[in-house]
């Protein structure tokens, strides 16, 4: 165990450690109304995650990296079994999704795991050449390896899970540079795309709601704008210092919805007023700049891909959650890690740290 | 790794690195924005939503008779009610959403589980945003209600059972139209401006005395503040203020006595009104058929449909005392006789031959007998028509009324109840006013005849005839008829009463006070009313019998239906030498007033003058009919 756990990379692990020790504060206090045993809960994910943790850590990256084409497979088909078999479940949240895999009782959301798994195909075939022999037909390859399961997760329907798997493109520009081409290539694709996909049923209609009423924060503060709302409410309410944990009145008192889950950094801002964001948000900082960190000094360019697309996935995560908790974007459904409650997810992104950890390790030692 | 690489591949790194640290900046700005710029507004919109006003109903004030027995009393009932912000949010036209679709099926549901129609209710709830009250949806559970409503609140998590306090009229119809009933305000009494402090949802007193002292009985509704979570439930209670009950009410009623004419009338219509001859007081007054009001109360009380309805057809939603005109046949001759000799057209010496009948402006008029030459003190003795009619020949229709006005009978008495009518006195003016064609605005001296003998036009309440009575045996003083006593003081627990009513004095030659008194005093004695003769207490009083139908033969009139027979009058007061009390009874097609009303008047009189200074009554103890849920404590006016 000592030997293993000294393969671990501390300047990672500790911010990580106090955001985790964040988010279980916060899962007590918010759960404290209702679910009072959900720290509880994720306390044991967490438990289950370290093992996890350990045991990749310990292992070669390249081992992993080697069978990225398998592993990938078996991302795609565990998203197919979702879909297409009766193992797909459709549970209560996400208006009638189909995201879930397994029981009632024990489930898991595949969706969170295959964004890693297609992260280590996507870095392990780019980075297995160099970057001048990288043109356009690897270019696409990479592309339509990460819109293949953005197809099959936005079909679920999940749109904001399926955005999340575009940051792994980032290593796109990483590789080539940035190119004024590129920027108006995609800046057209778009254009076209999202009119089509806004017209199509492509883009529920739900989703077109969510994104009318967050151009109108102003209405429909009772029903579609209530979340965003009452997560404003909260957020101020908390003003500078905070109203001390167990103390929020919009998180105690259950005005502030999903408060364990994708808007539990409300009830967070609540409770510990501004020092509390500004202490979060700069674990969350230092953390990613650790693993980016890793990125620059890792020995091989499949390493180094990897652990900047883990970055942006990461990144996009959390700045797309705290920005849509505070109503700057709308309201996708996007859970913030190490804070909000959940098994797959926690899982998910241990699995993709853990493989960052034992780069990291490998940067050290060789 | 090549070195090229390596460096475009570092440097492409920072900037990545920079876009999200200038990212997570402008986040931690914008928070900074909402939590340091907004945050004092937004804590107090947090606040607003978790702290809510709720009202706690206070009891209204208990109405005690003269001698200190209840007569509405106060029990606490459960309630199934929505708090006001526990309602559901649904829209006022169309729903917008599914949030509001979803409210609507909501209260569709629970408006089946009710029992209720689901539009009603959905406008019920619309109707009560904004009022600051709980909606009610089914008063007064009962222990089975209650195992319900816990299965409704388990569906519809958004309905909550409320303690609140509720009249109980004690006797059932022992008084319901002098104590009147509750209810919640309506819409068209908001628009009023005498509401204009009333909300919806507020209880009201609806009739009676309930009504006209609501501002006394009601208390002042107390309020909690209340942390409440997002479903209305409570969580914590942050203050309290507490609620004032109504003042305990003295009544000048007395319940024995109100018993008795409860008990006289049974199956028969008609009013009566015991009049305090000290103050004015109303020592009873009753109108039969009478209604209970608790069926007013209680949604499970089918006697409120009944009423409604009149399916007994004695039409006891009308209070026939003060709302209600009736010829008072011979008991006004009382009026003309002090008309006449007002106006001199006859002195007490004067006489007037009664040959059984005798035409006037060419109609034949009859009278009961034949009575010969005959003076005012005799006519009225045996109630002779024909004198009478003679006196309507030689005095104007407006000379009557007149004297009619100078005592007070033309008028409302001003008794505080709601709805009293004027009695009527006839004048060629009132004539005028009643139509528009020529023809029938004039009024004909045979008009003027007929109403000598309290028929046609004339027509007066039983509270009016009462007073006049009062009038006469006080000789000229005119009385204010009043149902409050006083209040309960709260230091002393004292009856605190009011001052008396202001009496009106009118200047007349005593002598003819002297003639009219005797002439009540031997109608008693061996005229019309001898039947209720008591040696030991001097009764005066007058007779009347006024006619609802005309007939041609004693022999049609036996024959016909109840409803065609003659109303019976009899009014008066007693003692003579000391008056205390003056009455006026009326029974609806009764027959004749000696039979009928004046026996009544006599157990009035043995009640009040013998048989309640040993032997009172007992207060009425009867409570509503059907199930009630007993919560141990009752409200007593005495506690907060």
């Amino acid at each position: 165990m000592k030997g293993r756990m000294h393969r671990l990379d501390f300047s990672i692990l500790v911010p990580m450690l106090l955001l985790i020790g964040l988010g279980i504060l916060t899962l007590y206090s918010a759960g404290k109304s209702g679910q009072t045993r959900i720290w509880l809960k994720q306390l044991l994910f967490y438990g289950v995650s370290f093992g996890l943790l350990l045991g990749i850590a310990s292992r070669s990256p390249h081992q992993i990296f080697r069978k990225s084409l398998w592993i990938y497979s078996f991302g795609i088909f565990l998203l197919l079994l979702v879909a297409f078999t009766p193992l797909g479940l459709k549970l209560g949240a996400g208006e009638g999704a189909k995201r879930w895999l397994g029981t009632k009782a024990l489930n898991f959301q595949p969706s969170e795991l295959v964004r890693w798994t297609t992260l280590i195909f996507v870095a392990d075939f780019l980075g297995r050449r160099m970057a001048d022999q990288i043109k356009l037909p690897e270019i696409t390859t990479a592309i339509s390896a990460v819109l293949l399961p953005v197809a099959i997760v936005a079909k679920q329907p999940d749109l904001g899970m399926a955005l999340s798997y575009l940051p792994i493109l980032i290593v796109i520009p990483l590789i080539k540079g940035f190119n004024w081409k590129w920027l108006a290539a995609i800046t057209i694709v778009i254009g076209i795309s999202v009119p089509v996909a806004w017209k199509s049923n492509l883009i529920q209609q739900y989703q077109k709601n969510r994104i009318v009423d967050f151009l109108n924060p102003a209405t429909n503060l009772k029903d579609k704008n209530y979340q965003t709302n009452q997560a404003r409410i909260a957020i101020g309410a908390g003003r500078i210092f905070g109203q001390g944990l167990t103390g929020g009145t919009q998180t105690q008192l259950n005005y502030l919805p999903v408060k364990t889950t994708d808007f539990i950094f409300a009830a967070w801002a609540e409770e510990r007023g501004f020092f509390g964001v500004l202490l979060a948000l700069g674990l969350f900082g230092i953390f990613l700049n650790r693993i980016l960190a890793v990125s620059r000094n890792a020995k091989t360019l499949t390493e180094s891909y990897f652990c900047s697309g883990a970055t942006a996935i990461l990144g996009l995560n959390i700045i797309v959650n705290v920005a849509m908790v505070a109503g700057t974007l709308p309201n996708k459904g996007m859970v913030l890690p190490f804070f909000s409650y959940g098994g797959s997810s926690t899982i998910s992104y241990f699995i993709g740290i853990s493989v960052i950890m034992g780069i990291a390790y490998r940067s050290k030692v060789l | 790794m090549d070195q090229r690489s390596r460096f475009l591949l570092q440097r492409r790194l920072g900037v990545f690195e920079g876009v999200v640290w200038c990212l997570l900046g402008i986040i931690m700005a914008r928070y900074g924005w909402i939590q340091i710029l907004r945050g004092k507004e937004l804590k107090q919109e947090a606040m607003m939503q978790a702290v809510k006003i709720r009202t706690t109903p206070a009891p209204r004030g208990l109405v005690l008779d003269r001698n200190g027995n209840k007569l509405i009393e106060n029990q606490y009932a459960l309630n199934l009610v929505i708090e006001q912000e526990d309602l559901p949010d649904l829209p006022k036209e169309q729903p917008q959403n599914a949030r509001q679709s979803n409210a609507i099926q909501q209260v569709q549901a629970l408006a089946r589980e009710l029992q209720m129609e689901p539009d009603d209710l959905r406008r019920k709830i619309v109707g009560q945003f904004g009022t600051n009250r709980f909606l009610l949806l089914k008063d007064n559970l009962d222990e089975f209600d209650l195992a319900e409503a816990e299965k409704i609140r388990a569906r519809f998590p958004f309905v909550t059972i409320k303690q609140a306090p509720r009249r109980i009229y004690m006797g059932e119809e022992f008084a319901g139209h002098v104590l009147g009933y509750v209810g919640e305000v309506s819409k068209e009494d908001l628009a009023q401006p005498k509401y204009k402090n009333y909300r919806q949802g507020d209880i009201i007193g609806k009739e009676g005395l309930e009504s006209s002292h609501d501002d006394m009985l009601r208390g002042k509704d107390g309020s909690r503040e209340v942390v409440a979570d997002y479903l209305g439930r409570e969580v914590a209670t942050k203050g309290e203020v507490p609620y004032k009950v109504g003042e305990t009410v003295y009544l000048t009623l007395d319940a024995g006595l109100q018993s008795i004419l409860h008990n006289a009338y049974g199956e028969e219509n008609g009013a009566a009104v015991v009049l305090d001859l000290r103050d004015g007081g109303v020592l009873a007054m009753y109108s039969s058929g009478s209604f209970d009001p608790n069926a007013f109360l209680d949604r499970r009380n089918t006697k409120k449909t009944e009423y409604l309805l009149d399916s007994d057809g004695r039409n006891r939603m009308y209070h026939r005392a003060i709302k209600t005109r009736h010829s008072p046949g011979s008991t006004f001759k009382l009026l003309m006789a002090l008309s006449a000799l007002e106006h001199g057209v006859i002195t007490p010496q004067s006489r007037i031959t009664c040959t059984g009948t005798k035409s006037f402006y060419g109609a034949p008029r009859r009278c009961e007998g034949t009575h010969g030459s005959i003076d005012l003190l005799h006519a009225i003795t045996v109630s002779c028509n024909i004198f009478f009619f003679e006196l309507g020949t030689r005095l104007d229709i407006d000379q009557i009324f007149e004297t009619a006005h100078k005592y007070g009978l033309a008028e409302k008495t001003g008794v505080d109840l709601p709805g009293e009518i004027a009695s009527r006195i006839p004048s060629r003016a009132w004539k005028e006013r009643q139509s528009s064609d020529p023809a029938k605005k004039k009024w004909y001296s045979g008009d003027t005849v007929t109403a000598a003998v309290g028929q046609g036009a004339v027509g007066v309440t039983a509270i009016g005839l009462a007073r006049f009575y009062s009038t006469l045996a006080l000789k000229g003083k005119i009385i204010t008829p009043h149902l409050l006593l006083g209040y309960r003081d709260e230091q002393t627990q004292k009856l605190k009463e009011y001052p008396p009513k202001p009496v009106r004095d009118v200047a007349l030659d005593a002598n003819i006070w002297t003639l009219l008194d005797q002439a009540m005093s031997q109608v008693v004695k061996y005229g019309t009313a001898r039947g209720i003769y008591m040696p030991d207490l001097e009764i005066c009083g007058k007779t009347g019998t006024a006619q609802v139908t005309a007939f041609t033969t004693r022999e049609a009139y036996l024959a016909s239906a109840k409803q065609f027979r003659d109303h019976a009058w009899f009014a008066g007061y007693a003692p003579r030498d000391n008056p205390q009390i003056a009455w006026a009874i009326l029974v609806e097609n009764a027959g004749f007033g000696a039979s009928a009303a004046a026996p009544i008047a006599q157990k009035v009189c043995k009640y009040w003058f013998i048989e309640r200074k040993t032997n009172p009554l007992p207060p009425p103890v009867k409570r509503p009919s059907g199930s009630y849920y007993a919560i141990p404590d009752e409200i007593d006016g005495d506690k907060q």
